[in-house]
């Protein structure tokens, strides 16, 4: 186990990681709303709702 | 008045601390949190978090009440009438209150503000509803910067239940052995290896913990953003949804459905446990060896608040989802009488011990004594001697004879006989702390339930 964390405040060190992290979760939502978008536009169907809805329902 | 006491576990925060006066506890504000709080008020975050039910609710005195420098308000929060750790919480307990971690956070960036700190420290439960009660934990948005508490979630909240998602066990112990949270690096060996196939905890935890810390740290400028953010507690905060505590069915926490074989015998005790109940009074209550509650709400519905332990998380949780759904004033907790949480934390003061933490007006102890007579072999009299200084009016407890299916279960288990294990060591033993109202045995003579009163 590496001691440095002795040193470091619990918030920073996680700077970098966020900057990945938001750039994952970015291109993710951007591919997954493309995809709703091709799929509704091919169903055109109200009912289909993006993930992030359902989650929420 | 008398002087006031700070709290022992509010000393790290500079915006100010936590007191203690004439039987309220305050809030001190230094000077150097007036903008914060300014923003917190005025831009309507308060609020509107209040009104959510999210947010403790206070008023605001103008009075330096705990007379120390660089004063610039003091707060009367609404008083909590118990406090309990993240490691005396089941697992949907812990992941409410992470969520709530994550709505409050995405709120007050609506706000301007943000939270400068994510720990369970931040939140109780109010019975069944967990309400962030730090009101200093708000500081001004800075949407060039991550979020400063964004590895202190990862450890608190996010580490704890991933591990107890895959492992399907509840290992709240692990929190107490890691008070501060469950660092990156360790939760990286403890997760399973599939775990690095699930987004949440491949990108929060396993690459986190390859991106050493501190690399980073300081103030250097990023080019981050409100939207990247929003889409980092987004990501948390569905994650942390799809969670859950797999083996959800253990010994106890299907005691009552299945083991006993008559619902017969339960609708009987719980009769006789209302009559009993009758004969006491007062607000507190205590539920030892509670289960999934079923004796914690006739408690509640005679009108005690009620704290029900028990040592099995899965019961526990079991009773949390239910309140959630039908609401009383219990506040489940996963407790083990014969290893209660101790006091931890700076000086130990900061985290108190479960047994010093409160007295009940009424300790109920319902199929408690021969699991730890038997089963820990923890003598009658220390029994009665433990549970003394909880009890502040009555004791309600039953005894199990050694015919008893249960009893005998547990005695063939064992090479000692426990020939102390008897009525009369029980009578004896309870009687030097207390004084005996009435005893009733249910009709198979096997169990009678006992009404004590504290000496």
């Amino acid at each position: 186990m590496s001691n440095i964390f002795l040193y470091v405040d619990p918030g920073s060190g996680s700077y970098l990681i966020q900057m990945i992290i938001a750039a994952v979760v970015g291109a993710l939502f951007y591919f997954k709303n493309l995809w709703w978008r091709f799929k509704s536009f091919f169903t055109k169907s109200k009912q289909d709702k993006p993930e992030k809805d359902k989650l929420h329902e | 008045m008398s002087d006031p006491t700070n709290h022992p576990a509010s000393y790290k925060d500079p915006a100010g601390f936590v007191f203690w006066l004439d039987g309220k506890f305050y809030r001190h504000i230094n000077s150097i949190y007036e903008p914060s709080y300014r923003q917190l008020i005025d831009s309507g975050l308060y609020t509107a978090l209040v009104q959510q039910n999210r947010l403790i609710r206070h008023t605001e005195l103008g009075e330096n009440l705990s007379k120390k420098e660089s004063f610039y308000k003091t707060l009367l929060p609404e008083q909590l009438s118990f406090v309990s750790y993240a490691y005396e919480w089941s697992f949907d307990m812990l992941k409410d209150a992470a969520l709530l971690t994550l709505q409050v956070c995405r709120e007050a960036i609506g706000y301007g503000m943000i939270l400068k700190d994510a720990t369970p420290s931040n939140i109780q439960f109010i019975h069944n509803h967990p309400l962030f009660v730090d009101t200093l934990s708000f500081q001004l948005y800075n949407p060039a910067q991550p979020w400063i508490a964004y590895r202190q979630f990862c450890e608190e909240f996010l580490a704890p239940l991933l591990i107890g998602h895959y492992t399907g066990t509840w290992v709240n112990n692990l929190l107490l052995a890691y008070p501060n949270g469950i660092p990156v690096e360790v939760a990286a060996r403890l997760l399973p290896f599939k775990s690095k196939w699930n987004l949440l905890s491949s990108l929060h935890i396993h690459l986190q913990a390859r991106v050493k810390a501190g690399d980073h740290a300081g103030k250097q400028t990023t080019n981050f953003s409100r939207q990247k953010l929003l889409n980092i507690l987004d990501h948390l905060s569905k994650g942390i949804q799809s969670l859950q505590n797999r083996r959800d069915k253990t010994t106890w926490s299907d005691y009552y459905d299945n083991t006993i074989k008559s619902q017969e015998y339960l609708k009987e005790k719980k009769i006789l446990f209302t009559r009993l109940l009758e004969q006491t009074t007062g607000q507190s209550a205590l539920d030892l060896g509670a289960n999934a509650g079923a004796f914690s709400r006739l408690l509640a519905e005679k009108g005690y608040e009620v704290v029900a332990c028990d040592f099995d998380g899965a019961a526990v949780n079991q009773l949390y989802l239910q309140l959630k759904k039908e609401p009383q004033r219990i506040l489940p907790l996963v407790i083990d009488i014969s290893n209660p949480s101790p006091a931890i934390g700076w000086d130990n003061q900061e985290k108190t011990a479960f047994l010093q933490r409160k007295q009940y007006d009424l300790v109920v102890a319902l199929a408690l004594v021969h699991h730890l007579v038997i089963g820990k072999n923890v003598s009658l009299q220390q029994l009665a001697d433990t549970l003394y200084p909880l009890c502040n009016k009555f004791l309600l407890i039953e005894w199990v004879e050694r015919e008893d299916e249960k009893v005998k279960i547990l005695l063939q288990r064992k090479e000692l006989d426990y020939a102390n294990y008897n009525k009369t060591a029980f009578e004896r033993g309870f009687a030097t702390r207390f004084e005996l109202i009435t005893s009733q045995a249910l009709s198979d003579g096997l169990r009678i339930l006992y009404l004590w009163r504290k000496k």
